[in-house]
């Protein structure tokens, strides 16, 4: 075999450079960087410590639900019913404690094997019975609603304990309990996705899923482990938020999916699976969340804020079409 | 066949950013005629029949047609021009019918404008009848017929817009026997009619059957053009890799040792029924058959992939009852699947993950990706099988077929199998890769004595490296001949008879 040619080596080399500056996280960060810039030097309250842990613990939730939801789309599967299960897990915690009479630390336990079982049951159809994830979270999104209505009947549990609102509003070394919480939660999953066989395999199944099970990779125990974390996720992150609002509802964290889902979207996840990562859905989160707060601090009214946002959310896929398609065009070589 | 060419290129060259694919091609075809174009993988030809088809420009040279200087600025002039290219990868769609796909973008229409269908159908059914198809319903979504039918499908396509220069990528790559045999019959039938055949094939001995001369490309320079029966098989290999290959087949003694593998009657319907043999170590043991007769169903079963319904599997005699691949791979099985794309490989991914795929636990501590010793293996498998790449972190899908075989057979080395099957090791790999899978398989049988099961649907290859050929037929093993015993009409023989045709 003849030694592969230096300027082929070479070009290997810059394409690779190329590859990473026009990745979708490097350009996310130029945009989030920027939208810092402008808010903060339109409003001064902007980038103050009081500000900004403020709204961590206001995207807490969604960033919770955000990080298995980026496994899972990773594997090229989705997983709808997180905001339904974030709302049965929230009535159960309530009428448990409330109705039933249960110790309020037993109640909690319960609201997150609540969770578990709703994302063991998704796994279930997935894998088991072979439903697309699309149809059976689709469903269950309906069905955990549907009992979390059933169980509540409209009511809502108020006058918790002061030990446990102090987990959704209070601080532990300065911070509030939501950022170490959501800390150790990208933590684990940054280092699941890209330190360990279990990450390497969710890659492998979202790009060749067949090819995956060829090399001997327990594809259906994976799935299953990535929506029972889902629910788990979900239901956590419903047991911060019932502590912060200090009350129940059955409509709680609807539509909550959906902006999970954006975040990890925008972060440069492919919603066909096979890549993308943490550190993308930590910048979706951030970026989504600025704009937020920085319009809404600007004084623009809330309607516009989502206009905006929607716009930006376009904006941001289309720049990053025109920089894929500037990637390969400029390491084109075959 | 006339003399004159219809299409003729000269002086072609062709460079990528960083890659001179074409240097100073010259090529032509004249009508009637059949033209093979050879060469290695990443020789050019891919390349010089995007030049062809107008999806690429040359950079300099002439593309002559009827003697006229032609340029084409993207496919569709190319085929207004008359010249139609049928790629490896069929471009039907699958959900529409058989004549629906032949009129594909210039369907009949009716004096309102609209689409006529009666005179579609009747139009596809005049096609592909001027091909001797009489079997094929023109209204059958394409999706449900075989590959050798969609083929056919995309022939009268091409001549529904009057094509004078066919181009054939590969087609019998997929092909049965006996769709194979259609196939020639059909490119005769379209000499005949004057119609100028350019075939690029891998199987030398399709080109010695079916061409008139043939034209050998090399690392994007033209070899040579020849009349097919001045040249040798021999001859034609050397031009193509540039030096001589002494043996295709460089089988070694090996001494065969202990039975590694028991099989007693192991069912799994309706693919496997009731198959028995035994593989013994350092042995190569050739497993022939048609497409569909259960061959690769047979090694899923013993690789977990389709779990045994029933019977008796022993390994180092012992009774196991393989449930998945991961516990087959515990055992010492590894399997290198047919379909590398599909099966064998995660293309999106880079060598190092894929060679360590199958073995992650050996390289981790605590569920952890040891990445350094990733590295390593992935540098190693790069050494030992000559892989073609830069680094262990280029993406498998960028390397050539051969180079991508090679990544699959490495992946499964490193799980250090007693037991290794092979499915199609060598299908759709250029000569010289061939070569070294063959030299390779023959080392691990001969040297550290791993048992082979070697499934192929190349004779050449089955005689030239079996010490045992096992012939399988309806789900069944039918026949076994040893080395001394194999002839090429036996196994022909073993494998047809009785055979009923289905579709």
């Amino acid at each position: 075999m003849t030694a592969i040619d230096p300027i082929v080596q070479h070009h290997e080399r810059r394409n690779a450079i190329i590859t990473r500056l026009l990745a979708q996280e490097t350009i996310l960060l130029v945009l989030t960087v920027i939208a810092v810039l402008v808010l903060a030097s339109a409003n001064e309250r902007f980038l103050t410590a009081r500000n900004l842990s403020r709204e961590i613990s206001l995207i807490f939730e969604v960033a919770l639900i955000a990080l298995p939801m980026t496994l899972i789309i990773i594997t090229g599967g989705i997983d709808l019913s997180v905001g339904s299960i974030f709302g049965l897990s929230a009535i159960v915690l309530g009428f448990l404690w409330q109705d039933s009479g249960w110790p309020l630390e037993v109640a909690i336990a319960a609201a997150l094997v609540c969770g578990i079982i709703g994302g063991a049951i998704n796994g279930f159809f997935i894998v088991r019975v072979g439903v697309p994830p699309l149809i059976t979270t689709l469903a269950t999104l309906a069905l955990y609603r549907g009992v979390a209505l059933g169980i509540s009947e409209a009511r809502s549990a108020r006058g918790f304990p002061d030990w446990f609102l102090g987990i959704g509003r209070g601080e532990f070394l300065g911070a509030p309990w939501q950022i170490w919480i959501l800390l150790i939660g990208i933590v684990i999953t940054w280092l699941l996705l890209s330190r360990t066989i279990f990450g390497r395999s969710l890659y492998a199944m979202g790009n060749n899923e067949l090819a995956a099970r060829f090399a001997g990779i327990p594809v259906n125990r994976n799935k299953w482990l990535i929506y029972v974390f889902s629910g788990f996720a979900a239901a956590l992150a419903a047991v911060v938020f019932v502590s912060r609002v200090t009350t129940t509802r059955s409509d709680m964290g609807s539509g909550m999916e959906l902006d999970a889902i954006a975040a990890v979207v925008l972060g440069g996840t492919s919603i066909f699976g096979g890549s993308g990562g943490i550190g993308g859905t930590l910048l979706g989160l951030i970026l989504i969340q600025v704009l937020k707060n920085g319009l809404l601090l600007a004084g623009v009214r809330g309607d516009a804020t989502s206009i905006l946002i929607g716009i930006v959310l376009i904006a941001a896929i289309l720049l990053n079409n025109f920089f894929q398609w500037l990637q390969v065009r400029l390491t084109a070589n075959k | 066949m006339s003399d004159t060419p219809i299409l003729e290129l000269t002086g072609i060259t062709k460079q990528f950013p960083g890659v001179k694919a074409l240097s100073d091609v010259h090529f032509d075809v004249r009508p009637g005629e059949v033209h093979a174009l050879l060469g290695e993988n990443g020789a050019g030809k891919s390349t010089l029949i995007k030049v062809l088809s107008g999806v690429h420009k040359p950079d300099t040279g002439t593309i002559l047609l009827d003697g006229k200087a032609v340029s084409f600025n993207n496919p569709r002039e190319a085929q207004d021009a008359g010249i139609a290219t049928i790629y490896q990868e069929l471009s039907l769609y699958p959900e529409l019918t058989v004549a629906e796909n032949i009129f594909m973008g210039h369907a009949p229409r009716n004096r309102f404008g609209a689409v006529d269908w009666n005179a579609m159908m009747t139009r596809a059914e005049e096609t592909l009848a001027s091909l001797n198809i009489y079997d094929m319903d023109v209204r059958r979504k394409v999706g449900s017929l075989n590959v050798g039918n969609r083929q056919r499908v995309e022939i009268a396509k091409a001549l529904s817009i009057n094509a004078r220069v066919l181009i054939m990528d590969e087609p019998t790559a997929a092909l049965t026997e006996s769709d194979v045999s259609r196939l020639f019959d059909i490119v005769r039938l379209l000499c005949e009619r004057n119609v100028a055949i350019i075939y690029i094939s891998h199987r030398l001995q399709e080109v010695f059957e079916l061409a008139d001369r043939v034209t050998v490309l090399r690392d994007g320079h033209f070899i040579d053009t020849q009349q097919v029966k001045d040249t040798t098989e021999s001859a034609l290999i050397s031009r193509m890799v540039g030096r001589t290959i002494d043996n295709l087949f460089p089988k070694l003694e090996s001494k065969v040792g202990e039975p590694v593998l028991q099989v007693r009657d192991l069912m799994r319907e309706p693919f496997t029924r009731g198959v028995s043999f035994d593989l013994h170590a350092g042995e190569i043991v050739g497993l022939a058959g048609l497409v569909g007769s259960g061959r690769s169903e047979l090694a899923q079963c013993l690789f977990g992939m389709l779990p045994a319904q029933s019977g008796e599997i022993r390994v180092f005699g012992k009774k196991v009852s393989i449930r998945n691949p991961a516990h087959a791979i515990k055992l010492g099985i590894a399997y290198v699947p047919e379909d590398r794309g599909t099966q064998g490989l995660v293309r999106a991914m880079s060598i190092r993950e894929n060679t360590s795929m199958a073995i992650l636990k050996l390289m981790s501590t605590g569920g952890f990706i040891k990445f350094g010793a990733e590295k390593k293996l992935a540098q190693k498998s790069i050494d030992m099988l000559n892989i073609r790449a830069y680094s262990p972190d280029q993406i498998v899908g960028k390397l050539s077929g051969g180079n991508q075989q090679k990544v699959v057979v490495s992946k499964w080395l490193a799980s250090q199998p007693k037991i290794l099957i092979v499915d199609e090791p060598t299908r759709g790999v250029d000569v010289g890769a061939k070569a070294e899978i063959h030299r390779l398989m023959s080392e691990l049988a001969a040297k550290q004595g791993i048992a082979i099961l070697m499934i192929s649907s190349e004779l050449p290859e089955i005689l030239g490296m079996s010490d045992r050929v096992m012939v399988m037929r309806e789900g069944r093993i039918i026949a076994e001949y040893p080395r001394a015993e194999v002839t090429q009409e036996r196994i022909a023989g073993a494998m047809m008879a009785a055979k009923v045709d289905v579709n």
